[in-house]
Protein backbone atom coordinates (compact mmCIF):
# COMPACT_ATOMS: atom_id res chain seq x y z
CA UNK A 1 0.00 0.00 0.00
CA UNK A 2 1.32 3.42 -0.83
CA UNK A 3 0.58 5.78 2.03
CA UNK A 4 2.78 8.58 0.84
CA UNK A 5 -0.05 10.55 -0.68
CA UNK A 6 -2.13 10.42 2.51
CA UNK A 7 -1.55 13.42 4.69
CA UNK A 8 -1.23 12.62 8.37
CA UNK A 9 -3.40 14.94 10.43
CA UNK A 10 -2.53 16.77 13.62
CA UNK A 11 -4.86 17.17 16.57
CA UNK A 12 -5.37 20.63 18.10
CA UNK A 13 -2.98 19.53 20.87
CA UNK A 14 -0.10 18.54 18.57
CA UNK A 15 2.17 21.46 19.51
CA UNK A 16 1.54 20.88 23.20
CA UNK A 17 2.60 17.25 22.86
CA UNK A 18 5.87 18.32 21.26
CA UNK A 19 6.48 20.77 24.09
CA UNK A 20 5.95 17.95 26.58
CA UNK A 21 8.64 15.98 24.71
CA UNK A 22 6.28 13.36 23.34
CA UNK A 23 7.38 10.68 20.93
CA UNK A 24 4.85 11.02 18.12
CA UNK A 25 3.67 8.14 15.96
CA UNK A 26 1.21 7.92 13.13
CA UNK A 27 -1.98 6.20 14.32
CA UNK A 28 -5.33 6.11 12.52
CA UNK A 29 -4.25 8.98 10.28
CA UNK A 30 -3.07 11.24 13.10
CA UNK A 31 0.25 12.09 14.69
CA UNK A 32 -0.36 10.92 18.25
CA UNK A 33 1.85 10.78 21.34
CA UNK A 34 2.77 7.15 22.07
CA UNK A 35 4.68 8.18 25.17
CA UNK A 36 6.14 11.31 26.77
CA UNK A 37 8.80 9.91 29.05
CA UNK A 38 8.04 6.32 30.03
CA UNK A 39 4.97 4.19 29.36
CA UNK A 40 5.36 2.52 32.75
CA UNK A 41 5.49 5.87 34.59
CA UNK A 42 2.46 7.14 32.68
CA UNK A 43 0.61 3.91 33.42
CA UNK A 44 1.44 4.20 37.13
CA UNK A 45 0.34 7.85 37.17
CA UNK A 46 -3.13 6.77 36.05
CA UNK A 47 -3.29 4.02 38.68
CA UNK A 48 -2.13 6.23 41.58
CA UNK A 49 -2.78 9.83 40.55
CA UNK A 50 -4.31 11.12 37.28
CA UNK A 51 -3.29 10.82 33.65
CA UNK A 52 -4.51 13.02 30.83
CA UNK A 53 -4.75 11.60 27.31
CA UNK A 54 -5.37 13.30 23.99
CA UNK A 55 -8.03 11.15 22.33
CA UNK A 56 -8.95 13.69 19.66
CA UNK A 57 -8.23 11.11 16.98
CA UNK A 58 -11.43 9.34 17.96
CA UNK A 59 -14.65 9.99 16.06
CA UNK A 60 -17.59 12.04 17.28
CA UNK A 61 -20.97 12.05 15.55
CA UNK A 62 -24.19 13.83 16.38
CA UNK A 63 -27.39 11.96 15.43
CA UNK A 64 -30.52 14.10 15.38
CA UNK A 65 -34.13 13.51 14.40
CA UNK A 66 -37.34 12.07 15.72
CA UNK A 67 -36.40 8.47 14.80
CA UNK A 68 -32.96 8.40 16.47
CA UNK A 69 -33.92 5.86 19.14
CA UNK A 70 -35.71 3.65 16.63
CA UNK A 71 -32.69 3.84 14.31
CA UNK A 72 -30.21 2.97 17.07
CA UNK A 73 -32.42 0.08 18.24
CA UNK A 74 -32.17 -1.27 14.68
CA UNK A 75 -28.41 -0.85 14.27
CA UNK A 76 -27.06 -1.45 17.82
CA UNK A 77 -27.04 -4.71 19.78
CA UNK A 78 -27.52 -3.10 23.20
CA UNK A 79 -31.00 -1.95 24.31
CA UNK A 80 -31.79 1.77 24.19
CA UNK A 81 -34.63 1.20 26.66
CA UNK A 82 -31.97 1.02 29.35
CA UNK A 83 -30.90 4.54 28.52
CA UNK A 84 -32.23 7.90 29.68
CA UNK A 85 -31.32 11.51 28.95
CA UNK A 86 -27.86 12.47 30.33
CA UNK A 87 -26.71 8.87 30.24
CA UNK A 88 -24.39 6.98 27.88
CA UNK A 89 -24.28 3.34 26.82
CA UNK A 90 -21.53 1.07 25.51
CA UNK A 91 -22.60 -1.02 22.52
CA UNK A 92 -21.53 -2.64 19.29
CA UNK A 93 -22.95 -2.34 15.84
CA UNK A 94 -22.65 -5.62 13.99
CA UNK A 95 -22.86 -7.09 10.54
CA UNK A 96 -25.65 -9.52 9.68
CA UNK A 97 -23.26 -12.42 10.52
CA UNK A 98 -22.69 -11.03 14.01
CA UNK A 99 -19.12 -9.80 13.56
CA UNK A 100 -18.41 -6.25 14.59
CA UNK A 101 -18.52 -3.02 12.55
CA UNK A 102 -17.38 -1.08 15.63
CA UNK A 103 -17.73 -0.82 19.38
CA UNK A 104 -18.68 2.60 20.67
CA UNK A 105 -20.43 4.72 23.27
CA UNK A 106 -23.45 6.93 22.59
CA UNK A 107 -24.91 9.48 24.92
CA UNK A 108 -28.55 10.57 25.03
CA UNK A 109 -28.64 14.38 24.94
CA UNK A 110 -32.41 14.12 24.54
CA UNK A 111 -34.68 11.53 22.88
CA UNK A 112 -34.06 13.19 19.51
CA UNK A 113 -30.34 13.88 19.81
CA UNK A 114 -27.49 11.44 20.54
CA UNK A 115 -23.74 12.02 20.69
CA UNK A 116 -21.67 9.03 19.55
CA UNK A 117 -17.93 8.39 20.14
CA UNK A 118 -16.37 5.82 17.81
CA UNK A 119 -12.94 4.27 17.24
CA UNK A 120 -10.44 6.39 15.34
CA UNK A 121 -9.65 3.68 12.79
CA UNK A 122 -13.35 3.22 12.00
CA UNK A 123 -14.61 6.80 11.59
CA UNK A 124 -15.14 6.69 7.83
CA UNK A 125 -16.49 3.13 7.85
CA UNK A 126 -18.95 3.90 10.66
CA UNK A 127 -20.17 7.12 9.08
CA UNK A 128 -20.81 5.22 5.85
CA UNK A 129 -22.44 2.27 7.64
CA UNK A 130 -24.80 4.53 9.59
CA UNK A 131 -25.77 6.49 6.51
CA UNK A 132 -26.24 3.35 4.42
CA UNK A 133 -28.82 2.10 6.91
CA UNK A 134 -30.80 5.30 7.40
CA UNK A 135 -33.51 4.22 4.96
CA UNK A 136 -36.80 5.81 5.99
CA UNK A 137 -35.59 6.79 9.47
CA UNK A 138 -35.85 10.49 10.19
CA UNK A 139 -32.25 10.94 11.35
CA UNK A 140 -29.50 13.35 10.37
CA UNK A 141 -25.87 12.43 11.10
CA UNK A 142 -23.21 15.09 11.53
CA UNK A 143 -19.53 14.16 11.73
CA UNK A 144 -17.97 16.45 14.34
CA UNK A 145 -14.72 14.45 14.58
CA UNK A 146 -12.35 17.12 13.26
CA UNK A 147 -14.27 20.09 14.68
CA UNK A 148 -13.98 18.99 18.26
CA UNK A 149 -11.18 17.74 20.51
CA UNK A 150 -11.40 15.04 23.15
CA UNK A 151 -9.34 14.21 26.22
CA UNK A 152 -9.55 11.48 28.83
CA UNK A 153 -8.83 12.48 32.44
CA UNK A 154 -8.36 9.24 34.36
CA UNK A 155 -7.18 8.22 37.79
CA UNK A 156 -8.20 7.91 41.45
CA UNK A 157 -7.72 11.64 42.06
CA UNK A 158 -9.62 12.79 38.97
CA UNK A 159 -12.66 14.02 40.92
CA UNK A 160 -10.50 15.95 43.38
CA UNK A 161 -8.48 17.62 40.63
CA UNK A 162 -11.42 18.41 38.38
CA UNK A 163 -14.03 19.61 40.88
CA UNK A 164 -12.50 23.07 41.50
CA UNK A 165 -12.43 23.78 37.74
CA UNK A 166 -16.04 22.94 36.84
CA UNK A 167 -19.41 24.50 37.54
CA UNK A 168 -21.19 21.21 38.31
CA UNK A 169 -21.18 18.93 41.33
CA UNK A 170 -19.23 15.91 40.07
CA UNK A 171 -20.60 13.69 42.84
CA UNK A 172 -23.98 14.01 41.11
CA UNK A 173 -22.64 12.48 37.90
CA UNK A 174 -22.68 8.68 38.17
CA UNK A 175 -20.71 6.29 35.98
CA UNK A 176 -21.77 6.54 32.33
CA UNK A 177 -23.70 9.78 32.97
CA UNK A 178 -22.64 13.14 31.55
CA UNK A 179 -23.17 16.88 31.88
CA UNK A 180 -22.59 19.99 29.82
CA UNK A 181 -20.54 22.32 31.96
CA UNK A 182 -17.52 24.62 31.84
CA UNK A 183 -13.85 24.14 32.72
CA UNK A 184 -12.66 27.61 33.72
CA UNK A 185 -15.47 29.11 31.60
CA UNK A 186 -14.78 26.99 28.49
CA UNK A 187 -17.82 24.91 27.54
CA UNK A 188 -17.31 21.15 27.55
CA UNK A 189 -19.21 17.87 27.32
CA UNK A 190 -18.11 15.87 30.38
CA UNK A 191 -18.88 12.16 30.81
CA UNK A 192 -17.89 9.83 33.62
CA UNK A 193 -16.54 7.14 31.29
CA UNK A 194 -13.13 5.77 30.47
CA UNK A 195 -10.92 3.05 29.06
CA UNK A 196 -8.36 2.61 31.83
CA UNK A 197 -10.06 0.60 34.58
CA UNK A 198 -9.76 3.64 36.84
CA UNK A 199 -12.40 6.23 37.73
CA UNK A 200 -12.31 9.27 35.50
CA UNK A 201 -13.84 11.38 32.78
CA UNK A 202 -13.90 11.77 29.03
CA UNK A 203 -14.27 15.35 27.91
CA UNK A 204 -15.15 16.82 24.51
CA UNK A 205 -15.00 20.45 23.40
CA UNK A 206 -14.53 22.69 20.38
CA UNK A 207 -10.99 22.76 18.96
CA UNK A 208 -10.57 26.43 19.84
CA UNK A 209 -10.66 25.57 23.56
CA UNK A 210 -8.28 22.61 23.28
CA UNK A 211 -5.00 24.17 24.41
CA UNK A 212 -6.69 26.11 27.20
CA UNK A 213 -8.55 23.09 28.55
CA UNK A 214 -5.42 20.90 28.35
CA UNK A 215 -3.38 23.47 30.28
CA UNK A 216 -6.08 23.90 32.93
CA UNK A 217 -6.29 20.13 33.36
CA UNK A 218 -2.52 19.55 33.53
CA UNK A 219 -1.78 22.23 36.15
CA UNK A 220 -3.94 20.23 38.55
CA UNK A 221 -1.14 17.65 38.82
CA UNK A 222 -2.29 15.28 36.10
CA UNK A 223 0.46 13.63 34.03
CA UNK A 224 0.24 13.62 30.24
CA UNK A 225 -0.07 9.99 29.11
CA UNK A 226 0.23 8.53 25.63
CA UNK A 227 -1.24 5.73 23.55
CA UNK A 228 1.26 3.23 24.98
CA UNK A 229 -0.11 3.61 28.49
CA UNK A 230 -3.66 3.77 27.15
CA UNK A 231 -3.14 0.29 25.69
CA UNK A 232 -1.45 -1.26 28.74
CA UNK A 233 -4.16 0.20 31.02
CA UNK A 234 -7.05 -1.07 28.94
CA UNK A 235 -5.43 -4.50 28.68
CA UNK A 236 -5.18 -4.79 32.49
CA UNK A 237 -8.85 -3.78 32.70
CA UNK A 238 -9.70 -6.19 29.83
CA UNK A 239 -11.53 -3.67 27.68
CA UNK A 240 -11.83 -4.81 24.08
CA UNK A 241 -9.81 -3.09 21.39
CA UNK A 242 -11.23 -3.11 17.88
CA UNK A 243 -9.02 -5.16 15.55
CA UNK A 244 -7.86 -7.29 18.48
CA UNK A 245 -10.58 -8.79 20.69
CA UNK A 246 -13.40 -7.74 18.35
CA UNK A 247 -13.27 -7.24 14.61
CA UNK A 248 -15.08 -8.00 11.39
CA UNK A 249 -14.06 -11.63 12.02
CA UNK A 250 -14.99 -11.92 15.72
CA UNK A 251 -18.46 -11.54 17.26
CA UNK A 252 -19.20 -9.86 20.62
CA UNK A 253 -20.22 -13.23 22.09
CA UNK A 254 -16.88 -14.79 21.15
CA UNK A 255 -15.17 -11.73 22.67
CA UNK A 256 -16.87 -12.15 26.04
CA UNK A 257 -19.35 -9.33 25.43
CA UNK A 258 -22.51 -11.47 25.57
CA UNK A 259 -23.94 -9.03 28.07
CA UNK A 260 -24.25 -6.47 25.25
CA UNK A 261 -26.50 -8.77 23.21
CA UNK A 262 -30.04 -7.92 24.30
CA UNK A 263 -33.27 -9.76 23.45
CA UNK A 264 -35.12 -6.51 22.57
CA UNK A 265 -38.50 -8.27 22.19
CA UNK A 266 -40.33 -7.25 19.04
CA UNK A 267 -37.35 -5.36 17.63
CA UNK A 268 -35.36 -6.73 14.73
CA UNK A 269 -31.75 -5.49 14.79
CA UNK A 270 -28.82 -6.24 12.52
CA UNK A 271 -27.06 -9.43 13.61
CA UNK A 272 -29.77 -10.34 16.12
CA UNK A 273 -30.54 -13.83 14.92
CA UNK A 274 -27.01 -15.19 15.03
CA UNK A 275 -26.01 -13.27 18.17
CA UNK A 276 -28.99 -14.50 20.21
CA UNK A 277 -28.25 -18.03 19.03
CA UNK A 278 -24.58 -17.68 20.04
CA UNK A 279 -25.56 -16.19 23.37
CA UNK A 280 -27.90 -19.07 24.23
CA UNK A 281 -25.87 -21.93 22.77
CA UNK A 282 -22.31 -20.67 23.16
CA UNK A 283 -19.64 -20.37 20.51
CA UNK A 284 -16.85 -22.65 19.32
CA UNK A 285 -14.24 -20.05 20.27
CA UNK A 286 -14.18 -17.91 23.39
CA UNK A 287 -12.04 -15.14 24.85
CA UNK A 288 -9.87 -16.01 27.85
CA UNK A 289 -7.30 -14.32 30.07
CA UNK A 290 -3.69 -15.54 29.85
CA UNK A 291 -0.61 -15.56 32.08
CA UNK A 292 2.81 -16.99 31.29
CA UNK A 293 4.39 -19.59 33.56
CA UNK A 294 7.73 -19.28 31.76
CA UNK A 295 9.40 -15.91 31.37
CA UNK A 296 8.65 -13.87 28.29
CA UNK A 297 6.20 -11.43 26.78
CA UNK A 298 3.24 -12.50 24.68
CA UNK A 299 1.96 -10.31 21.85
CA UNK A 300 -1.03 -10.23 19.56
CA UNK A 301 -1.26 -12.98 16.90
CA UNK A 302 1.01 -15.43 18.73
CA UNK A 303 -0.42 -18.94 18.37
CA UNK A 304 -1.72 -20.96 21.32
CA UNK A 305 -1.21 -24.73 21.54
CA UNK A 306 -2.34 -27.59 23.78
CA UNK A 307 -0.39 -30.85 23.59
CA UNK A 308 0.91 -29.90 20.16
CA UNK A 309 -2.45 -28.91 18.65
CA UNK A 310 -3.13 -25.32 17.72
CA UNK A 311 -6.15 -24.19 19.76
CA UNK A 312 -6.21 -20.42 19.33
CA UNK A 313 -4.31 -17.14 19.25
CA UNK A 314 -3.41 -14.17 21.40
CA UNK A 315 -5.56 -11.10 20.68
CA UNK A 316 -3.60 -8.70 22.92
CA UNK A 317 -0.64 -9.23 25.18
CA UNK A 318 2.08 -7.42 27.01
CA UNK A 319 3.64 -6.49 30.27
CA UNK A 320 1.37 -5.39 33.10
CA UNK A 321 3.03 -2.51 34.99
CA UNK A 322 0.54 -2.91 37.85
CA UNK A 323 0.95 -6.67 38.30
CA UNK A 324 4.56 -6.68 37.11
CA UNK A 325 4.07 -9.74 34.95
CA UNK A 326 3.00 -10.80 31.50
CA UNK A 327 -0.72 -10.73 30.76
CA UNK A 328 -2.76 -11.35 27.67
CA UNK A 329 -6.13 -12.07 26.15
CA UNK A 330 -6.67 -14.80 23.62
CA UNK A 331 -9.34 -16.64 21.71
CA UNK A 332 -9.30 -20.43 22.21
CA UNK A 333 -11.55 -23.38 21.42
CA UNK A 334 -14.25 -23.59 24.08
CA UNK A 335 -13.17 -26.95 25.48
CA UNK A 336 -9.96 -25.33 26.75
CA UNK A 337 -11.50 -22.27 28.40
CA UNK A 338 -11.47 -23.47 32.03
CA UNK A 339 -9.44 -21.33 34.40
CA UNK A 340 -6.20 -23.08 35.31
CA UNK A 341 -5.86 -24.89 31.98
CA UNK A 342 -2.20 -25.04 31.05
CA UNK A 343 -1.23 -24.40 27.46
CA UNK A 344 1.70 -23.31 25.32
CA UNK A 345 2.18 -20.06 23.45
CA UNK A 346 4.59 -19.88 20.54
CA UNK A 347 6.95 -16.93 20.89
CA UNK A 348 9.18 -16.74 17.84
CA UNK A 349 10.49 -20.35 17.67
CA UNK A 350 9.87 -21.39 21.26
CA UNK A 351 6.83 -22.82 22.98
CA UNK A 352 6.43 -21.20 26.38
CA UNK A 353 4.12 -22.50 29.09
CA UNK A 354 1.12 -20.41 30.03
CA UNK A 355 -2.24 -20.83 31.68
CA UNK A 356 -5.77 -19.53 31.54
CA UNK A 357 -6.65 -17.09 34.32
CA UNK A 358 -9.72 -15.12 35.34
CA UNK A 359 -10.30 -11.60 34.06
CA UNK A 360 -10.16 -8.66 34.43
CA UNK A 361 -6.55 -8.47 35.59
CA UNK A 362 -7.29 -5.17 37.30
CA UNK A 363 -10.22 -2.78 37.62
CA UNK A 364 -10.92 -0.03 40.11
CA UNK A 365 -14.10 1.66 38.89
CA UNK B 1 21.51 14.67 19.81
CA UNK B 2 21.11 13.87 23.49
CA UNK B 3 22.44 10.31 23.27
CA UNK B 4 25.70 9.04 24.69
CA UNK B 5 28.39 7.29 22.60
CA UNK B 6 31.47 6.58 24.71
CA UNK B 7 34.64 6.95 22.64
CA UNK B 8 36.34 3.81 23.93
CA UNK B 9 33.64 1.52 22.49
CA UNK B 10 33.03 0.16 19.01
CA UNK B 11 29.57 0.16 17.41
CA UNK B 12 27.43 -1.42 14.72
CA UNK B 13 24.87 0.20 12.44
CA UNK B 14 22.25 -2.02 14.14
CA UNK B 15 22.89 -0.20 17.46
CA UNK B 16 25.07 -2.63 19.38
CA UNK B 17 28.18 -1.50 21.27
CA UNK B 18 31.27 -3.65 21.78
CA UNK B 19 34.02 -3.41 24.40
CA UNK B 20 37.23 -5.43 23.93
CA UNK B 21 39.28 -6.85 26.79
CA UNK B 22 41.75 -9.72 26.51
CA UNK B 23 40.28 -11.18 23.30
CA UNK B 24 36.79 -11.09 24.79
CA UNK B 25 34.06 -8.81 23.44
CA UNK B 26 31.33 -7.51 25.76
CA UNK B 27 28.19 -6.48 23.88
CA UNK B 28 25.07 -4.47 24.65
CA UNK B 29 22.68 -2.07 22.95
CA UNK B 30 23.35 1.64 22.65
CA UNK B 31 21.74 4.50 24.51
CA UNK B 32 19.87 5.41 21.33
CA UNK B 33 18.55 1.83 20.97
CA UNK B 34 17.30 1.61 24.57
CA UNK B 35 15.65 5.00 24.15
CA UNK B 36 13.90 3.88 20.97
CA UNK B 37 12.58 0.73 22.64
CA UNK B 38 11.36 2.49 25.78
CA UNK B 39 10.80 0.68 29.09
CA UNK B 40 12.47 -2.71 28.73
CA UNK B 41 10.61 -5.46 30.57
CA UNK B 42 12.29 -8.69 29.45
CA UNK B 43 15.56 -9.73 27.80
CA UNK B 44 15.78 -13.20 26.32
CA UNK B 45 19.47 -14.03 26.36
CA UNK B 46 21.21 -16.98 24.66
CA UNK B 47 22.74 -19.80 26.65
CA UNK B 48 26.42 -19.88 27.48
CA UNK B 49 28.22 -22.13 25.03
CA UNK B 50 26.04 -21.27 22.04
CA UNK B 51 27.93 -20.30 18.89
CA UNK B 52 26.60 -17.70 16.47
CA UNK B 53 27.66 -16.28 13.15
CA UNK B 54 28.11 -12.55 12.85
CA UNK B 55 24.74 -10.96 11.91
CA UNK B 56 22.52 -13.53 13.59
CA UNK B 57 20.08 -12.74 16.41
CA UNK B 58 21.62 -13.52 19.78
CA UNK B 59 18.99 -11.99 22.07
CA UNK B 60 15.50 -10.51 22.00
CA UNK B 61 14.76 -7.35 23.92
CA UNK B 62 11.12 -6.80 24.85
CA UNK B 63 9.88 -3.36 25.87
CA UNK B 64 6.33 -2.48 26.84
CA UNK B 65 5.58 -1.52 23.26
CA UNK B 66 8.09 -3.27 21.00
CA UNK B 67 10.59 -6.08 20.45
CA UNK B 68 14.21 -5.46 19.48
CA UNK B 69 17.07 -7.77 18.57
CA UNK B 70 20.65 -8.00 19.71
CA UNK B 71 22.60 -8.86 16.59
CA UNK B 72 25.96 -10.59 16.86
CA UNK B 73 28.62 -8.01 15.90
CA UNK B 74 31.23 -10.77 15.60
CA UNK B 75 31.13 -14.53 15.07
CA UNK B 76 31.93 -16.55 18.13
CA UNK B 77 30.92 -18.38 21.27
CA UNK B 78 28.84 -16.96 24.12
CA UNK B 79 31.01 -17.33 27.19
CA UNK B 80 28.96 -15.28 29.64
CA UNK B 81 25.53 -13.64 29.85
CA UNK B 82 24.33 -10.89 32.17
CA UNK B 83 22.24 -12.89 34.64
CA UNK B 84 21.15 -9.71 36.39
CA UNK B 85 18.91 -8.83 33.49
CA UNK B 86 16.54 -11.69 34.32
CA UNK B 87 15.21 -9.81 37.34
CA UNK B 88 16.31 -6.30 36.41
CA UNK B 89 15.76 -5.79 32.67
CA UNK B 90 15.39 -2.04 33.32
CA UNK B 91 19.19 -1.91 33.75
CA UNK B 92 19.34 -1.76 29.95
CA UNK B 93 17.47 1.56 30.12
CA UNK B 94 19.27 3.00 33.11
CA UNK B 95 22.81 1.87 32.23
CA UNK B 96 23.01 0.70 28.61
CA UNK B 97 26.84 0.83 28.49
CA UNK B 98 27.40 -0.49 32.01
CA UNK B 99 25.20 -2.74 34.09
CA UNK B 100 22.91 -3.25 31.12
CA UNK B 101 25.49 -5.23 29.11
CA UNK B 102 24.08 -8.44 27.62
CA UNK B 103 26.64 -10.99 26.41
CA UNK B 104 30.37 -11.74 26.32
CA UNK B 105 31.72 -13.36 23.16
CA UNK B 106 34.91 -15.27 22.51
CA UNK B 107 35.22 -14.17 18.91
CA UNK B 108 36.63 -16.44 16.26
CA UNK B 109 37.38 -14.11 13.30
CA UNK B 110 39.80 -11.32 14.12
CA UNK B 111 39.27 -9.62 10.77
CA UNK B 112 35.58 -8.99 11.58
CA UNK B 113 36.72 -6.35 14.04
CA UNK B 114 37.65 -4.15 11.09
CA UNK B 115 33.97 -3.81 10.12
CA UNK B 116 32.98 -2.24 13.43
CA UNK B 117 32.35 1.49 13.69
CA UNK B 118 34.09 4.10 15.79
CA UNK B 119 31.93 6.33 17.99
CA UNK B 120 32.28 9.13 15.44
CA UNK B 121 31.20 6.87 12.56
CA UNK B 122 28.25 5.56 14.57
CA UNK B 123 27.22 9.09 15.46
CA UNK B 124 27.15 10.02 11.77
CA UNK B 125 24.97 7.01 10.95
CA UNK B 126 22.57 7.97 13.74
CA UNK B 127 22.31 11.52 12.50
CA UNK B 128 21.27 10.22 9.09
CA UNK B 129 18.76 7.84 10.66
CA UNK B 130 17.15 10.53 12.79
CA UNK B 131 16.94 13.25 10.14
Amino acid sequence: MNNKSIEIKKTALYEIHLKHGARMVSFAGYYMPVQYDSIIKEHEAVRSNVGIFDISHMGEFLLEGKDVIKFLQFIMINDLNLLEPSKGQYSCMCYENGTVVDDLVYYEENPECFRMIVNAINIEKDYQWLNDHLGEFDVKITNLSTKRSRVAFQGPKSDDYLQPLVDVDLSQINRFYFAHCTINDNPVFLARTGYTGERGFEISFENKFAEKVWKDLTVTGANPAGLGARDSLRLEACYSLYGHEISDAITPVEAGLSWLVKPKEGIDYIGKEILIEQKTQGTENVLVGLNLIDKGIIREKYKIFKDGDEIGFVTSGGYSPTLKKTIGLGIVKKQYKEIGTELEIKIRNKLLRGKIVSTPFYRNV
Amino acid sequence: MDYEFPDHLKYTSTHEWIRFENNIATVGITDYAQHQLGDIVFVELPEVGMVFEKGSNAAEIESVKAVGDLIMPLSGEIIEINENLADNPELVNSSPFGEGWMIRIKYSHLDEKDDLLSSEEYKQILQKEIH
